[in-house]
């Protein structure tokens, strides 16, 4: 009963921002949550970064941008395995928009790279946009200091830290180990080694990660959501439409509103709150002020 | 007497090395692009093996079926009935490589051509060229007997297998000490753009016996250092295929003896030792009509005039008496190929690619090119040892601790240049078996440790998935009980792809890992007999 009681408390929270935003929040400045439901991926990722105050909030003029997205699969957008490629390209086009030099588009996938960057429609759509979309290169594999609790070293793609601005683009989906993945798990696709013996201790190896990279943005792609067989699925039974993107600089409230998607709550996963303890951001969802829109 | 040497036949010498140039640079631009290349279905990469008579011969004797696309080499038979050994001199990508090989030798005086010498000797020369003959004729009887080696002599297999194991791996060495190389003196964009072309070019690195087979192709090159085209003109028996039906051939050297100042130099310089000097000893079967001979007269006496009566010459050497004893030798041979027990029980570790035909039949076709293994996306398929016996050395074997089966992939299927491998489509090959997974649990992290893990499962592409999490109680050394999620395999579900054995952390010795048992293309090697199966739950949302 804990969920539903959860969930009633969420339904009663939203409905009152909806009704009296003002009391809440501060006039006029940008709510650190934006959640929009539409049915174009493309619509609903623009409008969540213009509640957000716009990509200028993000993005300098002149900035190199890396757009993480989750890339791990040989899976079509249809199998919500990986990112949205029409929201990796609305970022891409927002990112130019506020005056990025350059865009890059990256992920360590697990399948063979070529058959992800093809077959998730991510490396054409962000190609179309502008973005370069390279692979991992191993020379740019580099073991650096975390400076996690439980990570203290680990082989990072420099590409991701050299970057002026990072945007996270995870996809939110069933994972049997983490229970889901979305933004904090998006990456252990920035890393090389033994990615694999990080699984025994997943929730601090998430934590330690999140806690390094601090993206400026991370935008859950929600529009379609896998639900079970995760974290590749294969098969459209496995999926839901949800119709939804998350944004926010927050990635462990981003996280959390993404969890209720699934029915979860932030607090049933220990990595959420691990987050807040470190300081990493808010996982108590009446805390969070979320701007919601439809399109 | 005039001395001059004929600028016509340069001309056409030139003309032949350009035509070699392309062909190999066509045999090496396929071979590159035998990857994926943002398709499912890939282009007929494996085309210059259509073009391969011995090929068809010796495949289609073995397994006693035509396999349609081999239809192409009806053209190189015509060619060579009709013209002569063209194929030989102005297409064979590894005639090239041996004619490069042999004028580098030649101009870095590490070869010295030789003339055959009078008497005993010229005899010896003679019979030499008979090898290949006998080579021919030992695998065609052989294929009669259904042990099909011609993979291993067949030019083209040698020569695709040899870069594929040897030198693509070698090369991409190479580059990646260029790219290195490139970071390390500050250049780094230049270091990035070489990594981009690799991580395209997707080249498979890691061959098993990949030292071995360089070696076997190394000394090939190197035996031209004793002979003028060597393997061409003493081994290939593909030569000696086509050397058969060179014989009635329109297009035949004839030496002006007018002008002819007997200096040899033709017969000397002859690359296949054809023997142009004198007139009846020119052998029509072993010219490959580089045209050296009479680009090198000095008193442009020899000229290749179209005449549809034979010339008189030399018929190929070799002796009755041998012929039948190397027939009878394979026939004798054949038999020991087969003792192996890969052929009374199905090996454990002999998982073959989707689409593979059953063993017997697999192994009558397969002629261990190495198309599959340049194609695998994961570096998955690797050249035989001994786990399919003697005849099934270098066949395809998927190695999961190299690569697992990518699930999404049929290019293996479709490169087969002899149908070995059936071509699927991929919804047909998500649905083929070509093993099963097992755990080991005395080496699984949970069932050890009592700690989570879960990559197999997490790895594991079919949906609902094969590998399921089950609460499991463990004993730790301390004595407590843990119940770790431990996995489990569904064995109805499992499909032998092997990514979880590739994936698995226990990186030595995988706790995970997959034996051919049920592989669809085996009646025998089976664990679920299909009427015991549950009908399959309908899946609403596919349909």
């Amino acid at each position: 009963m804990k969920r539903r009681e959860f969930l009633k408390d969420i339904a009663a929270g939203s409905f009152l921002l909806g009704l009296k935003p003002s009391l809440l929040a501060q006039e006029g400045s940008p709510p650190p949550l934006a959640q929009v439901d539409g049915d174009s991926p493309a619509a609903i990722t623009r409008e969540a970064i213009a509640s957000l105050g716009g990509m200028k909030t993000f993005v300098a003029r002149g900035d190199r941008v890396m757009i993480k997205p989750n890339i791990g699969w040989d899976r079509t957008p249809e199998l919500a395995a990986c990112t949205n490629p029409e929201v990796v390209k609305t970022l891409v086009e927002l990112c130019f928009d506020a005056g990025a030099k350059e865009v890059t588009v990256m992920d360590h996938t697990i399948n063979q790279a070529q058959r992800c960057y093809a077959r998730s429609g991510i490396a054409e759509a962000a190609k179309a946009a502008g973005a370069k979309t390279p692979y991992v290169n191993p020379f740019r594999l580099k073991k650096m200091a975390l400076g996690g609790q439980w990570l203290k070293e680990w082989e990072v793609y420099t590409d991701f830290v050299e970057a002026d601005k990072l945007i996270n683009v995870p996809i939110a989906k069933h994972h049997s180990l983490s229970r889901l993945t979305m933004g904090m798990k998006n990456w252990l696709g920035s890393i090389g080694g033994s990615r694999n013996q990080l699984h025994q201790r997943i929730d601090e190896a998430m934590v330690d990660l999140a806690a390094f990279f601090k993206p400026e943005l991370t935008v859950l792609d929600a529009y379609r959501i896998l639900v079970r067989n995760g974290p590749q699925g294969g098969r459209l039974s496995d999926v839901k439409l949800q119709k939804t993107v998350v944004a926010g600089k927050d990635s462990v409230a981003v996280d959390s509103l993404g969890a209720t998607f699934f029915g979860i709550s932030p607090q049933e996963l220990p990595y959420l709150e691990m987050a807040r303890k470190r300081g990493l951001g808010e996982n108590n969802l009446e805390k969070i002020r979320v701007e919601k829109r439809t399109v | 007497m005039k001395k001059e040497r004929s600028k016509k036949y340069r001309g056409l010498q030139l003309l032949r090395i350009l035509s070699q140039t392309i062909f190999f640079g066509l045999f090496v631009y396929l071979l590159f692009g035998t990857r994926f290349t943002g398709e499912d279905t890939i282009g007929r990469v494996e085309i210059f093996f259509h073009f391969d008579p011995l090929l068809a011969a010796a495949t289609a004797l073995a397994s006693r079926t035509f396999f349609t696309a081999f239809a192409l080499a009806g053209i190189t038979v015509l060619v060579t009935v009709v013209a002569g050994r063209y194929v030989c001199g102005w297409i064979c990508p590894f005639g090239a490589v041996h004619q490069f090989f042999s004028f580098v030798f030649k101009k870095a005086r590490l070869l010295r051509p030789r003339q055959e010498k009078e008497g005993k000797k010229e005899k010896r020369d003679g019979r030499r060229l008979a090898w290949k003959y006998y080579l021919l004729v030992f695998v065609l009887v052989g294929s009669l007997f259904t042990v099909d080696l011609v993979g291993i002599a067949d030019p083209l297999s040698l020569l695709y297998r040899s870069f594929v194991t040897g030198v693509v791996p070698w090369l991409a060495s190479v580059f990646s000490v260029f790219t290195g190389f490139s970071y390390g003196v500050g250049l780094a964009s230049v270091g990035d753009r070489f990594a981009q072309f690799l991580g395209t070019l997707a080249l498979n690195q890691t061959f098993q016996q990949g030292f071995f087979l360089s070696l076997l192709f190394i000394g090939l090159v190197l035996l031209n250092m004793t002979r003028e085209r060597f393997w061409c003109r003493y081994l290939c028996p593909l030569g000696a295929f086509l050397g058969l039906l060179a014989r009635w051939n329109i297009a035949k050297v004839r030496i002006d003896e007018k002008k002819c100042i007997e200096c040899h130099l033709c017969t000397l310089h002859c690359q296949t030792q054809a023997n142009p000097y004198p007139n009846e000893e020119w052998r029509s079967h072993e010219c490959v009509y580089c045209y050296t001979c009479a680009a090198i007269c000095p008193t442009d006496a020899v000229s290749f005039p179209a005449a549809t009566r034979p010339e008189k010459f030399e018929v190929v050497d070799f002796s009755r008496r041998k012929l039948i004893l190397t027939s009878a030798l394979a026939a004798v041979a054949a038999p020991f190929f087969k003792i192996t027990p890969a052929r009374k029980r199905a090996a454990d570790r002999l998982i073959r690619p989707p689409g593979a035909l059953p063993e017997p039949q697999f192994l009558q076709k397969c002629v261990k090119c190495g198309e599959c293994m340049k194609v695998c996306p994961t570096n998955a398929l690797q050249p035989a040892l001994g786990e399919a016996g003697p005849e099934g050395i270098w066949t395809p074997v998927l190695v999961p601790r190299i690569g697992y089966c990518e699930y999404y992939c049929s290019h293996c299927t479709q490169v087969c240049p002899t149908g070995a491998i059936k071509e699927l489509s991929i919804e047909e090959k998500i649905k083929v078996v070509i093993g099963t997974a097992w755990v080991k649990k005395d080496r699984c992290i949970p069932y050890v440790l009592g700690s989570p893990c879960i990559v197999c499962e997490e790895h594991c592409p079919t949906s609902p998935k094969a590998i399921k999490l089950v609460k499991t109680e463990v004993k730790l050394p301390d004595g407590t009980v843990q119940t770790p999620l431990a996995p489990i395999i569904d064995l109805d579900l499992c499909i032998g792809c092997g990514i979880c054995e590739t994936k698995c952390p226990v990186v030595d010795d995988p706790a995970i890992y997959v034996t051919s048992i049920g592989e669809t293309r085996s009646e025998k090697n089976r664990l679920l007999l299909e009427i015991l199966k549950p009908p399959a739950p309908p899946d609403e949302l596919n349909q």
